[in-house]
This record gives C-alpha cells, sequence and structure tokens, in this order.
C-alpha cells in the first residue's frame, strides 16, 4: 500500500534536518540532534532539550547556546516556566513576546529573567505521546515573534522525533529498537523500515498504536513506557509493521508474553 | 426530532463554552448527542492538525472512529473532501458511489450505508468537519442536517472562542494538548479493554460512565487509569452487553 503524502514529505524533510547535523558531528542520530535542526528548520535562536523520567525534574541532555542553558536552569532554579508547564499539562507553552502581560502572568519570575537573559519568546513542546512522557523540547527566539503555522507544525514534528529518539535512548538495552542510521525510513513504499518509518505510523494509525500499548501493559505488567517500547521492539525483531502488529494486538490475534530474560528494563 | 433533548444539548454545550473548558469532553458531547438527535448511527469529529494531517478528536462510536481514521489513511472520503472544500458532502448511498471506493468499502463493512460531512467553518477558515453516519441509504432529513451543522458551527465558535478571548497561541496549546489527551483515552482504552476482557467500544462507554459519575474529565481519568492512581473495576451493573 503506497501512501504518499505532503505530511510524508514534510517528515522526510524533518528528519534529513536531523540526519544531516548527526552526520555532521559523525556519530548516529540522537535526540539532541533535533535541537540544532530546529534552528534551521522554524528559525529560532536556540534550542534545549531535556530528559524527564516520570515527575523528576528535566535532566538537561543539549543545549544550543548560553541562553538556551540559562533559559533553561532558570526555570529548574524558579520552579516555573514553559518547560514545567508542558509536563503538567500535556500541550505546547508557547510564548511569542516573553514582555506582554500575559507571559508576566503566567510566569512572573521566569518571563522578566528570561528576558533578562535575552529571550523574546519561548516556545516549549512536550515529548510525550498520550501518558508517555520522555521529556521536553525548548525552543526561543532572542526577538518576539510567532511561530508561523507552517513553523509550528515542523516544531510539533520536530518534537515527535526527539520523543522516539529519547525514549530509544531510555530503552537502550532493548535489541533492535535503535538500530538505525538515520538514513532510513520514511519513503513511503515499506513499513518496516526503522524509527523514520514507525515514525510516519504512529501519526497514521495512531490509534491502533495507542490501544495496543495500553493492552500491552496489562499483558506484560509493565508501565505505559516499557510497554510502547516492547511494542516497537517486537515489531522491529520480527520485521514487521508497527501498526500491523498493533493491529493483531488489538483483534486479539497476538499476545506479548512477558520475558524478562529477552528484554531488560530500560529504567 | 426530539426538541427537548435538542433544546438540552445547547444548554449543555454553552455550559461547557462558559465553564472550565476541556476541548475533548466538549467534542465528545457533541459527537454522542448528533447521533442521539439527527437520527444516524454514529458521529465523527476531525479537527486539522498543524503538523499538516487532520485528527480524529472525538467520535460517538468505535465503528464512527475507524472510519474517520481510515480516510486519512487512505487520503481519500467524504469528510477530507468537505474539509478540503469547506462545503458540506452528502453521500446517500455509499454502495453506489463511486467517489471513494476503498472508503465505501470499510463503511459497508462496518454497517454504513451513508454519510453527511459537515464543516466546521469560521469565514474563510476550516478547522475541521463534523461527520454523521447512517446504517441504511438514503436522504437525510434537510431539517437534521440543518441542525447538524448549528452543531458543527457551535463547536468551531466552541473552539474559536479561544483564540478571540486570550491569545492566538492559545488555541494550538489546546488543541495539542487535545490530542495528546486523546492519545491518553486510547491508551486508556487499551489498558482497560485488556484488564476486563472488553472490547474498545466497551472499554470507552466504561471510562466515559465512570468519567461522569465521578465527575472527573475523560482525559484525567484515563491519565489515573494508565498511572495507577485511578482504578478502574467492573460497573456496577457488571460486565457490558
Amino acid at each position: 500500500m503506497v501512501l504518499c503524502s505532503v505530511k510524508d514529505n514534510r517528515l522526510a524533510r524533518i528528519w534529513g534536518l536531523v540526519a544531516a547535523q548527526a552526520a555532521r558531528r559523525g556519530g548516529r542520530v540522537e535526540a539532541g540532534d533535533v535541537c540544532a535542526a530546529a534552528l534551521a528548520a522554524v528559525e529560532v535562536t536556540g534550542a534545549w532539550l531535556s530528559a524527564a523520567s516520570g515527575l523528576q525534574a528535566g535532566h538537561l541532555m543539549q543545549v544550543t547556546d548560553e541562553v538556551s542553558e540559562q533559559l533553561a536552569e532558570l526555570q529548574l532554579t524558579l520552579g516555573e516556566g514553559p518547560s514545567i508547564d508542558v509536563a503538567a499539562f500535556g500541550g505546547p507553552a508557547l510564548a511569542s513576546d516573553l514582555a506582554e502581560r500575559e507571559s508576566g502572568r503566567r510566569w512572573p519570575a521566569f518571563a522578566p529573567a528570561a528576558c533578562q537573559a535575552g529571550a523574546g519568546a519561548v516556545f516549549a513542546f512536550p515529548l510525550a505521546i498520550g501518558a508517555i512522557q520522555a521529556g521536553v523540547l525548548g525552543l526561543y527566539r532572542d526577538k518576539p515573534g510567532r511561530l508561523s503555522d507552517v513553523q509550528l507544525g515542523d516544531a510539533l514534528l520536530l518534537a515527535d522525533t526527539a520523543t522516539l529518539l529519547l525514549l530509544d535512548a531510555q530503552a537502550g538495552q532493548v535489541d533492535g529498537v535503535g538500530e538505525y542510521d538515520g538514513h532510513d525510513g520514511h519513503d513511503g513504499h515499506d513499513g518496516h523500515d526503522g524509527l523514520g518509518g514507525q515514525q510516519a505510523e504512529l501519526t497514521r494509525h495512531r490509534a491502533e498504536i495507542d490501544q495496543a500499548t495500553g493492552m500491552l501493559t496489562e499483558q506484560l505488567d509493565v508501565g505505559i513506557t516499557e510497554a510502547f517500547t516492547r511494542l516497537r521492539a517486537y515489531a522491529y525483531a520480527n520485521d514487521l509493521r508497527l501498526a500491523d502488529v498493533a493491529r493483531d494486538i488489538v483483534a486479539r490475534r497476538l499476545r506479548l508474553n512477558p520475558d524478562p530474560g529477552l528484554f531488560r528494563d530500560g529504567e | 426530532m426530539d426538541g427537548q433533548l435538542l433544546s438540552e444539548t445547547f444548554v449543555e454545550l454553552t455550559d461547557t463554552m462558559v465553564a472550565d473548558f476541556d476541548v475533548i469532553d466538549f467534542l465528545q458531547m457533541l459527537t454522542d448527542r448528533s447521533a442521539q438527535l439527527l437520527d444516524v448511527s454514529a458521529a465523527g469529529l476531525l479537527l486539522a492538525d498543524p503538523r499538516g494531517e487532520l485528527r480524529v478528536v472525538a467520535a460517538s462510536s468505535e465503528a464512527a472512529r475507524l472510519l474517520e481514521l481510515l480516510q486519512v489513511q487512505v487520503g481519500q472520503g467524504p469528510c477530507l473532501d468537505c474539509f478540503r472544500s469547506g462545503r458540506a458532502v452528502t453521500a446517500t448511498d455509499l454502495s453506489t458511489d463511486p467517489r471513494w471506493p476503498r472508503f465505501a468499502e470499510a463503511a459497508a463493512e462496518a454497517g454504513l450505508g451513508a454519510v453527511q460531512a459537515l464543516p466546521m467553518r469560521l469565514r474563510e477558515q476550516v478547522i475541521g468537519a463534523l461527520n454523521l453516519f447512517r446504517a441504511a441509504p438514503g436522504d437525510f432529513d434537510p431539517v437534521n442536517v440543518r441542525v447538524g451543522q448549528a452543531l458543527a458551527d457551535v463547536a468551531t465558535i466552541g473552539l474559536l472562542q479561544e483564540r478571540t478571548m486570550r491569545r492566538r497561541d492559545t488555541l494550538n496549546e489546546q488543541l495539542q494538548a487535545a490530542l495528546n489527551s486523546r492519545v491518553v483515552i486510547e491508551q486508556a482504552k487499551g489498558k482497560l479493554a485488556e484488564r476486563l476482557g472488553l472490547d474498545m467500544d466497551q472499554a470507552f462507554n466504561v471510562l466515559r460512565d465512570r468519567a461522569r459519575a465521578s465527575n472527573l474529565r475523560l482525559s484525567d481519568l484515563a491519565r489515573g487509569f494508565i498511572d495507577g492512581t485511578q482504578n478502574i473495576t467492573w460497573p456496577n451493573s457488571g460486565p457490558a452487553a
């Protein structure tokens, strides 16, 4: 089934940008590469990425400049700010003008401090898939200004990409899931083609994958994050499309068995 | 049409809009009431995501949700045409309609023979579509269609009021949070379906009934159920029929 949409091309472009950053570093694609890719893709001055485990405060993984680092740290120090809001709220926090009253009301301590640090606008995106929380992607502009609709869409796709990369890093020991080189996937004609392909499937076959993930928490007696990792690892290890595995689980044609010997919890 | 239910629906919808606004609860209520009021088997609602695709945000049944999803997946169908054109699209008999063969096939499998897609539009901007599915082929009652469009308009205004009353950014924040909540709800449906041996429709009904009974937002209950802070066992009435 060939399904090539505008959306796929857009996703392919985003993946190309992220992979180019990894190539420049000379390493495999990592979540942190999304930060550098964001600078070019959505015209922001800087970016940061923090990983979350549960309700713990974010662990700062990547910053593109000093201001980004300050913005990330300010939020930890002050206990308020867009990164903190998105983890609780599940949607992005978009502050196009940190000097305006709305921003000051929202973050009375963070907004003026961020302006002082050199930020005019801040946008934070949860790295989340439903109840699965992997971290936060933060972007800033040195001058105020909204993300255009296209830029917002691209920023959301970048956040989706970072989410999967971060989950992979957290589940490092799971066979297979992390095995890709950043150049595969998203070419639209073959489903079981690594992370890019899984991301494309995730947007298109969303609900079955989400339902299957929920079912696996019970079948395997694990948390939602690990259930998702197991689902993806199973698809990868058996050279199957994620959506097909999910559909079989939802239709109760397939059950996964707890097998602690085969999979180790990434914690 | 049930006049009493119609007035109750509008009261309920406007109540939701002036109170603490939850996009998912609001749109779920809208699809449920549309299905009850408009002499149709099911209703579903799609919204445009800035990522460049339509997303299913609410549906009155699993069959309707899957049919909405299918259109997004295969890139064809009345709801997509409606969204792209900003105009109502009607198919009174899908078995003979040549426009969307793959959609028609899936609709037949789901036991649905006719569809009416209504745009969610404010002036130039189309933000989504409300879709009504009926089992039997045949014309849609024009009065029902007008009321359906009014419900779609209320939904549009309900969402866009956020934009005018506050900042434009707020709508995008709310929409994304709603889309993520929808994912949480699907995850919770899966977990509940597996735990209690239910199908997805039954699981959703249990979740929805429990949310109403405990006066919780659907998405909050779903999140709590997944992280273990909310427990859901068999409803008092026993296994869902």
